[in-house]
């Protein structure tokens, strides 16, 4: 166990040099790994991001834009919804190391067919 | 509970394991180091807390925060089918429907089994036309038809255009701001911070708190002026806390709460020694289905249905219940429709497609399979493997029972269906009871003051509103009546801040 836990410190301590392939990444993020894990992680290694940090890329308003629902569907839009408006932080429903899913499949058997796990 | 007493101890078990915090507390509460200063510290950004900063703000108050513990605001409150019995409201006066604020507190005192507490109940009531204005004026809309909830002898459910709690929280958080409210998430309330004679002065928060993930965050002390208000909800999403109190409510029964409602509010005043109610008695939402997460469509569908359809046994292919009988009662015997080896055989709530379709509730259970249509009773009783000639019975007597305006069966007030016959086309949903709500929680009085256990007086400093809050309701609250308690105290706590 102790060695893993060093083994960790080390993956995560030496982020930049190492190579990233050892933790679960997004390959369409291949270019924020390149500039190193501190490009996110604006708050430490040891803590999560800051809820600005993806939005350093990402517009929120933008994104509300791109999934944009219409008749039926228009309140659920998950950057824009009717519980959350465009406040729902990134990482509610975003996992860039771990899978996750829409803070709203907590209630609704909603589809979301683009949505990466 | 941190009294200079515990500071001592932690500070001492701290620096000998040489992990002391630049800003753990000091020994002596008087020099605590504190972060933050607000005049107003609200912790939850339900119901509760959003009422008491708008009022507080309206009452002009300068410096209010709000802290809110999950990444998202409005927790549990954001969460439900946007319902509030108000008593003696224009609209209700439009619509030639009778009724007053005794009345409603008959109807809940009622419910609450001798229980309740007829004070609270009268003061919510009382603020109930107050607090319809005031979401009018946040810029809430409210439909123009009231709905017929369970156990209410008046029609007095208004609900938001929206028909989720969302229609409340949106406009109200959007006030909020507009009197200055600070509002912060991922600022998760860890305990109150006392003086020796225990006034309240502030309380330590975990600052950048991920859900789920205890330690994540830094801890902060922050000092109220006026008071400090716990508006942090139920403690329904926490099994193992609810299981103790009630072991029928382990994990096969599902829960339509937020995911943050682990009683953390509620823990942490006990641990300052203020008076817990009634924490055993625990709602589970009647109008729940089994085939989707937390409160979702289901419960909007079967609301809305409920006083027009039946709800049948699948062994039977009989009604086993009044379906509008109060939340306790349906709960308690839906639970009970269990296959023959005593596992959960939900009950079937059948609904005249010619009715259901007047609301929008019916597109969404059927577009996301927590409904289905079938075109004759023969249909259902193969579909969920139900014996065909009693169903086919009991749907004849109902439509008589509709007919005459009386139910010899099970006693329905039979004026909210009258001519709305069980006909083909029908819309099915299974019914399967969650985890709804949380009677019990500490005590508090009329002006939303907690009481302390040990003395029966209220403890300086601390303000508790909504559903953190026990003994209001009794053995069980009536649908759509915590809405409007919540915004009640949270209004009247804001009320007593301001005056302290």
């Amino acid at each position: 166990m102790k060695t893993v836990n060093t083994l960790l410190a080390l993956i995560l301590g030496g982020c930049i040099a190492v190579s990233a392939q050892a933790r679960d990444q997004r390959d369409y993020h291949e270019m924020v790994y390149d500039s190193g894990c501190k490009t996110c992680h604006d708050q430490g290694m040891k803590a999560f991001p800051s809820d600005d940090s993806c939005l350093q890329c990402h517009d929120m308003s933008e994104l509300a834009e791109q999934t944009k629902r219409e008749g039926h569907e228009a309140r659920q839009n998950p950057h824009d919804s009717m519980h959350y408006g465009q406040e729902a932080p990134c990482m509610e429903c975003h996992g860039e190391h771990t899978p996750k899913q829409a803070i709203c499949m907590d209630c609704h058997n909603f589809d979301f067919p683009k949505f990466k796990q | 509970m941190q009294t200079r007493r515990s500071f001592l101890k932690f500070g001492a078990g701290a620096a000998a394991v040489g992990a002391l915090s630049p800003l753990a507390v000091s020994a002596n509460s008087s020099d605590v180091e504190w972060d933050e200063k607000h005049e107003i510290v609200i912790v939850g950004s339900g119901f509760a807390g959003l009422a008491a900063a708008v009022e507080a703000g309206k009452l002009g108050a300068k410096d209010i925060v709000i802290f809110e513990k999950l990444g998202v605001y409005g927790g549990n409150s954001t969460l439900n089918a946007g319902q509030a019995c108000f008593a003696n409201t224009d609209l209700q006066k439009q619509l030639g429907i009778e009724d007053s604020a005794e009345l409603m507190v008959q109807d809940q005192l009622k419910s609450g089994r001798g229980y309740a507490s007829e004070e609270l109940l009268r003061h919510s009531a009382e603020l109930g036309p107050y607090i319809y204005q005031l979401t009018k004026d946040c810029g809430c809309i409210y439909r123009d038809h009231i709905i017929n909830t369970g156990g209410t002898s008046a029609t007095r459910s208004h609900q938001v255009v929206e028909r989720s709690g969302a229609g409340f929280i949106r406009p109200m958080l959007k006030t909020a701001r507009s009197y200055g409210v600070k509002t912060k998430i991922r600022h998760k309330f860890e305990h109150l911070i006392t003086a020796k004679d225990g006034t309240v002065l502030g309380i330590q928060v975990r600052r950048g708190y991920h859900f789920g993930h205890e330690n994540s965050g830094e801890l902060i002390n922050v000092k109220a002026e006026k008071g400090v208000l716990i508006a942090t909800g139920g403690f329904g999403a926490n099994v193992s806390f609810r299981q103790a109190l009630d072991p029928n409510l382990g994990n096969e029964v599902g829960c339509t709460n937020a995911r943050g409602a682990t009683g953390d509010g509620l823990i942490a005043m006990l641990a300052e020694g203020a008076m817990p109610v009634h924490l055993s008695f625990i709602q589970s939402g009647p109008w729940a289905s089994p085939d989707e997460g937390g409160f979702g469509y289901g419960a909007g569908f079967s609301l809305y249905n409920f006083p027009h359809s039946i709800a049948i046994d699948r062994n039977t292919g009989q009604r086993f219940m009044n379906e509008t009988a109060d939340r306790k009662t349906r709960a308690d015997l839906e639970v009970q429709r269990r296959d023959k080896d005593g596992n959960p055989n939900p009950a079937l709530l059948i609904a005249p497609k010619h009715e259901a379709m007047k609301d929008p509730s019916m597109a969404n259970v059927l577009k996301y399979n927590v409904a289905w249509e079938f075109d004759s009773v023969d249909a259902i009783a193969k579909h969920f493997d139900l014996p065909k000639k009693a169903l086919k019975k009991q749907i004849d007597d109902w439509n008589l029972y509709v007919k005459s305006g009386e139910d010899p069966q099970f006693g329905k007030r039979m004026n909210m269906s009258t001519g709305i016959y069980l006909t083909a086309p029908f819309i099915v949903q299974r019914l399967w009871p969650k985890v709804h709500y949380c009677q019990g929680g500490i005590q508090i009085n009329a002006k939303a003051e907690v009481i302390a256990a040990k003395t029966g007086q209220s403890i300086p400093g601390l303000y508790a509103a909504g559903e953190v809050s026990g003994g209001v309701h009794g053995v069980s609250r009536l649908g759509g009546c915590s809405t409007p308690e919540c915004m009640a105290f949270g209004v009247t706590a804001a009320r007593s801040m301001m005056k302290a």
